[in-house]
């Protein structure tokens, strides 16, 4: 990844006495949405995945990039945004709670 | 001359036009004048006062013809029955440009008189009447007139003599024995059927197929079937060939010698049906052997005789689908070794090659071998071993031979190769069934070449992501692109934390980076992650990170891969400094040795909290590489010490430890494909879901069709896990059946 600077030269002549010095690490992370569950209970369809409606519409600009985010409720409880969405038109209460819905906050 | 209408003596007039018919007709010597003169004369006789004289100019002239053609026939006959067809076509070659000339003396009759009482030429060729009898009673042409004459007062008596003198000069001519006859003559005779009735405007040929043709064709059957006979009694298939199409060549030699043009295709049925079509079976019993030892010469020469008979080619075309499928079958029969994949690719193309050459020589690319060899590589490519209950390894070898490609180790092979070789395998991706199992395995090892930076070129990658998407569609390769936009992402994160870093005077003491991948794009399956205690030195860039991170974006949360991560460590405890390339995991335990030379297993265990597989597994490639030394042979994860080899040494001074990373092991082979199925029924959701969203309404079966229809570039699904998928979203209340049918369903918006 990013190239070794002049400073951390100077450090290495500095420490050279040391056993091992660690001079570079490439990391490998996996983010995902911070989830109690990760299945949308409305459509059933991993929350990381881009729910049922959106795949079937798929999306075919901006290279499989999915705007289809989750969004917690204040009882905890997350969805996918578009299933919720839907789901509060029939029924403002959480779909696994029964409390009243109200949005916590917003996946981006 | 004069114009003017005027009293003409018929008698007189017709006295001098009749004596220079007779030169004209017989193309002797008639003066300009004179010929001048009786041009004149028609012209008075068909003005003529009181009353036109045209009709007894026409009588006169058309009895003069048949008197003129009667004397004809008997001279013709003269001289006997080996001189007759001499004969007629020497007086038929005088009358019949006499009568031309004729024509041309009549010009005013046949312009001014007779056309104006002819019928249309639309009426004659599009009416019903009967072109015999259509000229009967009315006037015609005087050059037509002529031509009608001969064929009735010449044709007509002597036509079945000379037909049958035709037919025995040309079975001369088979016979390879010197014409009686001349050459010019039987043809000039032959033709003359047909020129005698040229100026119809319907029906020309009817005379020559009538008097001739039927005759010779099926004098000429006879001859065949004679001819097939006796070839058959070599009992020899490829000679057999040889000699017929010898045969037809030379019949149409002769049609094009003897007959009209029209002839020749039917020549050619005739001794395609008697010498082809009425010994199939003698032909295909040589089948299987031709193509067995793919005989080029005989194979084309069946080719062109089979091409001819209707359905005939079914056999061959059937015998040589199942020797591909053998020779593909054979070529990639019990491989053996590391490089099981190239050699399955290869042997593959080698053959799909081989024949594809094969069938555009041998079969002029013929579609119906096309299609054999489309079949025959369907059904190699996706074969399942004992008796279709193994899995077929396809779509895994083929996606490792595009991994070796793409990687970077493939030496001593150029990029335009590489290219190549990339290229060729999606003649092999495009018979795969079940491509979306080719992408799983293709995906897994993108993401290793992407995330272990191994890839070769990054153009190489995209192109080839390019053709899958042209074979298969955009949704083919979503993921892939996914994978590709976290590798772009991540090089703006790393950007953006050093910023954050430097703005906020942060030092990590380590060079860091870092790919930030999005779960569910990659397969990597989370069930990888295993517990590990971080190392001290790692934990400042780790917490520095995630706080950079969290501030960034919402209802995020990151795991570590450490089994992916790497570190470049330099040791400064041998006699040079040496820069290795190790895991996370190899770095741990190595950086327990800076406090103790040795270390028993159990400790580091305890420390790293590394589970045992990954102990194990790279605690071996250390003491492989012989960075570690080991107590016991074998290394126990309790008993065996491990000690630091402090006279290690090394040609070179910047190396990797790879041992442990990059094998596929079977577990992931089985979780690939178990992988599988659960996307295969997202698919189809999705699919059923895009479906009933634009049609409303369908009927089960159509539902199903559409479905099939829209999934099969990627598998093939079952219905039964069709009608799995239609259960499971009617649950979810995307569709419901609807009241008056439960074979049909409706879309819930
Ligand atoms: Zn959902
Ligand atoms: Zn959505
Ligand atoms: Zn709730």
């Amino acid at each position: 990844m990013a190239d070794e600077n002049d400073n951390e030269r100077m450090d290495d002549n500095q420490k050279s006495d040391k056993m091992f010095t660690l001079k570079k690490w490439n990391a490998v992370a996996m983010w995902s949405w911070d989830v109690e569950c990760d299945t949308c209970a409305i459509c059933r369809v991993q929350v990381m995945d881009a729910c049922l409606r959106c795949q079937a519409e798929s999306k075919k600009d901006s290279y499989g990039k999915q705007d289809c985010v989750v969004v917690w409720g204040e009882c905890n409880h997350s969805f996918h945004y578009c299933c919720m969405s839907l789901w509060v038109k029939q029924n403002n209460r959480c779909p696994l709670c029964q409390q009243e819905w109200s949005i916590q906050r917003m996946g981006k | 001359m004069s114009l003017k209408p005027r009293q003409v003596d018929f008698n007189a007039t017709w006295g001098a036009i009749k004596e220079t018919i007779r030169g004209v007709i017989t193309l002797d010597h008639v003066p300009r004048t004179v010929w001048n003169d009786r041009f004149s004369d028609v012209y008075s006789l068909c003005v003529a006062h009181p009353e036109p004289l045209a009709d007894r100019l026409y009588a006169e002239t058309k009895q003069y013809l048949i008197d003129h053609v009667a004397q004809l026939l008997e001279r013709v006959q003269e001289d006997g029955e080996q001189n007759l067809v001499k004969n007629y076509f020497l007086y038929w070659t005088q009358y019949s440009v006499g009568s031309q000339y004729l024509h041309s003396l009549y010009l005013y009759l046949n312009q001014q008189h007779i056309k104006t009482q002819k019928m249309s030429d639309a009426e004659i060729i599009y009416g019903s009447i009967d072109p015999n009898v259509a000229t009967q009673g009315d006037q015609m042409e005087i050059g037509e007139l002529a031509l009608q004459v001969w064929q009735s007062n010449m044709i007509t008596p002597l036509g079945h003599r000379l037909v049958k003198l035709l037919l025995e000069a040309i079975d001369l001519d088979r016979a390879g024995q010197p014409p009686k006859i001349p050459i010019e003559a039987v043809r000039g005779t032959i033709l003359s059927f047909v020129e005698v009735q040229a100026y119809r405007k319907k029906a020309q040929l009817q005379l020559y197929v009538e008097l001739f043709e039927m005759t010779f064709l099926n004098a000429s059957g006879e001859h065949f079937k004679r001819d097939a006979a006796l070839l058959l009694q070599e009992r020899n298939v490829s000679l057999y060939m040889e000699k017929v199409k010898g045969k037809i060549e030379e019949e149409l030699f002769r049609a094009r010698r003897y007959l009209h043009s029209s002839s020749l295709p039917k020549v050619a049925h005739r001794c395609e049906l008697h010498m082809v079509a009425e010994h199939l079976q003698f032909l295909y019993s040589e089948c299987n052997n031709m193509v067995k030892y793919e005989k080029k010469n005989d194979l084309s020469n069946m080719y062109d005789l089979l091409k001819s008979v209707p359905n005939a080619l079914v056999v061959l075309v059937d015998t040589v689908f199942d020797h591909i499928k053998n020779q593909g079958l054979s070529a990639i029969h019990n491989l053996q070794g590391e490089s099981i994949h190239i050699n399955f690719v290869e042997n593959l193309l080698t053959v799909y090659k081989k024949y594809k050459s094969l069938i555009q020589e041998v079969f002029k690319s013929d579609q119906n071998f096309m299609g054999a060899l489309d079949k025959a590589c369907n059904s190699v490519i996706n074969h399942r071993a004992n008796d279709g209950r193994a899995p077929c390894r396809s779509p895994e070898l083929l996606a490792k031979y595009c991994d070796t490609l793409l990687k970077k180790s493939s030496k001593g092979i150029s990029e335009s190769e590489v290219d190549e070789k990339l290229l060729e395998s999606i003649i092999i991706f495009k018979y795969i069934d079940d491509k979306d199992i080719f992408q799983k395995f293709y995906s897994r090892s993108l993401a290793k070449r992407l995330i272990h930076q191994q890839t070769q070129s990054m153009d190489a990658e995209e192109a080839m992501i390019n053709r899958l998407k042209q074979a298969c569609g955009y949704e083919f390769t979503s993921k892939l692109h996914r994978m590709f936009t976290d590798m772009s992402v991540s090089a703006d994160l790393n950007n953006k934390f050093q910023e954050f870093l430097s703005k906020d005077k942060i030092e990590l003491g380590i060079n860091f980076g870092i790919y930030v991948l999005q779960a569910g794009a990659w397969p990597l399956g989370q069930a990888i992650v295993t517990p590990f205690a971080l190392p001290q030195q790692l934990e400042k860039s780790v917490q520095m990170f995630e706080s950079f991170y969290h501030n960034k974006f919402n209802g995020r949360k990151l795991t570590w891969l450490h089994h992916l991560c790497q570190a470049e460590l330099k040791l400064g405890y041998l006699k040079k400094p040496y820069v290795v390339t190790v895991q996370t995991f190899q770095m741990a335990i190595l950086l327990l040795f800076e406090k103790s030379d040795t270390l028993s297993c159990k400790e580091i265990r305890e420390t790293l909290q590394l589970n045992s597989e990954q102990f194990k597994r790279h605690a071996v490639s250390l003491v492989d590489s012989k960075l570690l030394l080991a107590d016991t042979e074998e290394i126990d994860e309790v008993e065996t010490n491990l000690r630091l080899n402090l006279d290690y040494s090394n040609k070179r001074t910047k190396f990797r430890i790879t041992a442990a990373i990059q094998k596929e092991t079977p577990h992931e082979v089985e979780q690939t494909m178990n992988s599988v199925e659960e996307d295969r029924k997202m698919y189809l959701q999705a699919a059923i879901v895009r479906i009933m969203k634009s049609r409303k309404v369908l009927k089960h079966n159509l539902l199903i069709q559409e479905v099939y229809a829209q999934s099969k570039v990627s598998f093939a699904p079952s219905v039964q896990l069709i009608k799995k998928c239609i259960e499971s979203l009617i649950d979810k209340q995307y569709i419901e059946r609807t009241p008056h049918s439960s074979e049909e369903y409706s879309y819930v918006a």
